[in-house]
């Protein structure tokens, strides 16, 4: 045994550590021009590139838009807040609530499904706008502040396209969280309650008031914050932009009632003309003394505004310099 | 219209009686031009109507009045089609920070229609190509100014367009990276045979670079030719170096007739004669200075810049008054 103890000093296996002959250099870097002769795809497929790059950034933050992990987590933590209703239906018709409190509170009714898209608190006061806010404040600014929109106008991209397809992205992830979770909501009570076609077609025409009040709800939230950030070169200015408009507007307007007993003010508030709008769709009673259909002509001036506002500033934005 | 054939000889941009006003001013007046195919240099001061040519040719706006051509696609109801054939390096920055260079590549393909697949295996390829394939994962907000001009070219290269527009494509960036830059776009035209319309503002790219130039003032064009037949028409001058007495020398020579130009102790001689030599010599020995050396002078495109906008009566004395501060990076 040589190996520990052995009496030899191990020189007559003595081998020379030296270099390869050939030693690894590494890869040689040779530019190289290669052609590319593949086809380029139609018009749906520019567009829907531009709606994937910005909805899958939420789910995923490689390759895509990025959004921030704290903005994800919020929208997930809206959006879970937004279907709590569920559980609370689940543990209604699991101990047997009928006509309780767990139904009163959450079972379908108008008042229910008025308030899973319209309540103010706290889906109107914590979390739609905070969701909006979060979602609409780079969309296009960043493209202001970095310059990005030379790589799409430089491109077959037409400023229509651009904008509509931003707009899409951003209603459908509000879209998403508001409007699937009321869905989610009304379907649940269904399955939980086992309630058959009698009771569908009762509930029905109320649930598609409620959903074309959510609807409305993600179009308006989408025009008046797009606008705010095609106006601004920071993700911050349109998103405080927009809560300022949604608090300020029925923070003033609730001054205005107090002090002089009238709720005409409230014609000037996105929320407030919406959740006016959503009473009338869904058959309850005005909170309003202003006739609905002021409401919506607000509503319908809101989002003219945005729009044209949204228009001329994304017409206005260069491919040569911003 | 009919597409051009972008590897034969007929010009792939042509434009005729091109006018474009913005309200009252006069952005680009009566344009004529015909771009071969090659590299081609834009050259003008800052309010020239370069970019307004560039946004013209792209299709972005539309012409006052005049009709223009690109690859045989009409400007004024082309524009997309162009667009989708026209690889556009901006000059400022148009890069998301918070994406890799790879992710910012495949996204600038698929918003041309590419598909997802065919657009990530081209981005790895331009990115190599433009010497970023060890940085293509990396986030773009950490890249220097020479990795964001690569990244800008692999943008517009991404689909292989048939015409590359690049402006200011050596805009702040060092040696070495302003060195690799013009090689690529060397390249992209002689193996990829690929066309180049390059506006700068140094002479010294666009002549290692272009075959031919077109240079614009005031919204007009007033040169457009070969660099190498604007080269001879440029006056011959013999240049010398002198020690001891530059100004006596000048002055010397401005006494015996002869036309010159000083630098510095680099004097500049214009040949009117097969005289001129043992002329310049003779006023020299007259001086009692040094020539430590005499050389024919090869004029470089400066100088033809110089004469154009001499003539021009512009104020103008050299390239860098064609500078802004964001050019040289301020004080």
């Amino acid at each position: 045994m040589e190996a520990a103890f052995g009496s030899g000093d191990g020189d007559e296996e003595a081998t020379a550590v030296v270099a390869k002959s050939q030693a690894s250099l590494g890869q040689i870097f040779e530019q190289k021009y290669r052609p590319w002769d593949g086809e380029l795809g139609p018009r749906w497929m520019r567009n829907y590139a531009i709606f994937r790059h910005h909805v899958y950034g939420v789910f995923t933050g490689k390759g895509h838009r990025q959004y921030h992990p704290m903005v994800r987590l919020l929208i997930l933590i809206i959006f879970l807040a937004s279907l709590t209703p569920i559980p609370m239906l689940f543990l209604s018709s699991f101990i047997g609530d009928e006509g309780g409190f767990f139904e009163k509170m959450w079972g379908i009714n108008r008042y229910n499904l008025w308030g899973q898209v319209l309540g103010y608190f706290p889906r109107n006061l914590c979390m739609w706008p905070l969701l909006t806010a979060v979602v609409v404040g780079g969309m296009i600014s960043d493209d202001r502040q970095h310059g990005t929109s030379a790589i799409y106008f430089s491109r077959p991209i037409s400023r229509l396209d651009y904008t509509s397809m931003k707009y899409l992205s951003v209603a459908v992830i509000l879209g998403f969280v508001i409007v699937f979770s009321y869905f989610a909501y009304y379907t649940s009570a269904i399955v939980f309650k086992s309630e058959g076609w009698a009771y569908l077609a009762d509930t029905l025409p109320i649930f598609l008031g409620g959903m074309l009040a959510g609807i409305v709800l993600v179009i308006t939230y989408t025009s008046i914050g797009l606008a705010l950030s095609s106006i601004s070169q920071s993700r911050f200015f349109a998103a405080i932009g927009f809560l300022s408009i949604i608090y300020g507007t029925k923070l003033v307007a609730l001054l205005v009632e107090l002090q002089f007993g009238t709720t005409f003010m409230y014609a000037t508030s996105p929320y407030d003309c919406l959740a006016h709008m959503g009473q009338f769709l869904l058959g309850i009673p005005s909170n309003y003394e202003h006739p609905v259909s002021i409401s919506i002509v607000s509503l319908m001036v809101m989002n003219s505004v945005s729009i044209w506002l949204l228009v001329s500033r994304v017409t206005s934005l260069e491919v040569t310099r911003e | 219209m009919s597409e051009v054939d972008p590897f034969s000889e007929a010009p792939v941009i042509t434009a005729k009686g091109l006018r474009k006003m913005y309200g009252p001013h006069l952005a680009l007046d009566d344009i004529d031009l015909e771009i071969p195919r090659g590299a081609v240099g834009i050259l003008g001061p800052n309010g020239a109507g370069k970019s307004t040519l560039f946004k013209c040719l792209l299709g972005l706006i539309t012409t006052t009045s005049g009709e223009g051509s690109v690859l045989g696609l009409d400007i004024r109801t082309q524009g997309e089609q162009i667009r989708s054939k026209i690889g556009y390096m901006p000059e400022y920055n148009a890069l998301d920070p918070n994406l890799f260079a790879v992710d910012q590549v495949r996204y600038s393909g698929e918003l041309l229609g590419m598909n997802s697949k065919n657009a990530t295996q081209r981005a790895h390829e331009v990115l190599e190509y433009v010497g970023l394939k060890d940085q293509r994962y990396r986030k773009i907000e950490t890249f220097s100014t020479g990795m964001l001009q690569a990244t800008k070219l692999a943008c517009a290269l991404v689909h292989d367009p048939d015409i590359l527009i690049c402006d200011e494509p050596t805009n702040g960036l060092d040696q070495r990276a302003r060195g690799f830059m013009l090689q690529t776009l060397n390249r992209t035209v002689r193996e990829g045979n690929r066309s180049v319309l390059m506006s700068s503002h140094v002479m010294d790219d666009v002549q290692d670079l272009c075959d031919s130039i077109v240079m614009i003032h005031k919204g007009r064009i007033v040169v457009q030719s070969s660099i190498e037949d604007l080269v001879q028409q440029v006056d011959k001058e013999i240049e010398m170096v002198i020690w001891g007495g530059a100004s006596k020398m000048e002055s010397e020579l401005s006494s015996m007739g002869l036309e010159n130009r000083r630098l510095g102790r680099v004097i500049r001689i214009k040949v009117e004669s097969e005289t001129t030599v043992d002329k310049a010599l003779e006023a020299a020995v007259s001086a009692g200075v040094q020539v430590r050396q005499m050389k024919e002078y090869e004029p470089d495109l400066e100088d033809i810049f110089l004469l154009v906008m001499d003539k021009l009566g512009a104020q103008i004395k050299g390239t860098e008054d064609l500078m802004t501060s964001e050019h040289t990076g301020g004080d």
